[in-house]
């Protein structure tokens, strides 16, 4: 075993690493809510599988802090990520031809859309996770070393992570009023029109 | 179809915080496959299948056209 300060370092930029992707993903998805609610631009079937796909990569970062860092919880994010992308690429060569009855929906930011947008943010995530276990994944140690090594990130990666629950609940009743138990429509809240 | 994978993803975060991990575990796994089946079925055209026809670029080559080659 190497010296407990080498060890410790070494957690606090893993798990450091993992709280600015958690952060991250917990912004984005503040994001979309907030244009959903303050804008009235409800989700179409498709956005709604790229929010949940952003709150599959959250779940194995999750994880990581309640019990301590693993491969397994870093496939579990990356298998997400890779849905994200798939999902996001498609959505956005589903609009990328201007037809009747097609277009991108909602509003963009910085001139891009939100599958545009979901595209890049799987992409970047992607290339983070292949830093992180390039830089770190040679590493023996790592695995041992719980998230309690570091108290403070490990506090803040768990309060992070009960805000994305706290999202993902309100995302769960959103969807109960938007879809019913049938399809999904961006007209409106099914179960508030009778 | 949609409630059940936000509802699955919401019970996995909820034993996932509670270190009953495989259960987390197994119910992501429900979410994912429920959420790739939805894809499939959201994405699924009786008109074009799975295919994307209004991005489809190959024009006739020019020997074709004319009759060359």
């Amino acid at each position: 075993m190497r010296a407990d300060a080498e060890q410790s370092a070494l957690a606090f930029g893993n798990y450091l690493y993992q709280l600015l992707i958690l952060t991250t993903f917990a912004g984005i998805l503040t994001a979309a809510m907030a244009m959903q609610y303050a804008f009235g631009e409800l989700p179409c079937p498709l956005c709604l599988l790229q929010r949940a796909a952003m709150f599959g990569i959250c779940f194995g970062i999750m994880l990581d802090f309640r019990e301590r860092f693993s491969y397994r919880n870093v496939g579990l994010s990356l298998l997400n990520a890779v849905f994200l992308l798939v999902v996001s690429a498609r959505q956005s060569l589903l609009d990328i031809y201007a037809r009747p009855g097609h277009a991108y929906v909602g509003s963009t930011v910085f001139g891009l859309h939100m599958p545009v947008w979901s595209v890049i943010i799987s992409v970047l995530l992607l290339i983070a996770y292949a830093l992180q276990l390039a830089v770190l994944g040679g590493d023996r140690d790592l695995p041992n070393l719980p998230a309690s090594t570091c108290p403070k990130l490990k506090r803040a990666g768990e309060v992070v992570s009960l805000y994305v629950m706290a999202l993902l609940a309100i995302n769960l009743v959103s969807v109960i009023l938007q879809c019913g138990f049938g399809q999904c429509h961006t007209f409106g809240y099914a179960l508030l029109h009778g | 179809m949609m409630v059940l994978v936000f509802a699955a993803l919401l019970a996995a975060f909820a034993c996932g915080w509670r270190h009953k991990t495989a259960a987390a575990i197994g119910l992501l796994a429900l979410a994912f496959v429920l959420a790739v089946a939805l894809f499939l079925w959201e994405i699924y055209s009786p008109q074009y299948g799975f295919a994307m026809p209004w991005i489809q670029v190959e024009r006739a080559a020019p020997h074709a056209a004319t009759g060359e080659g």
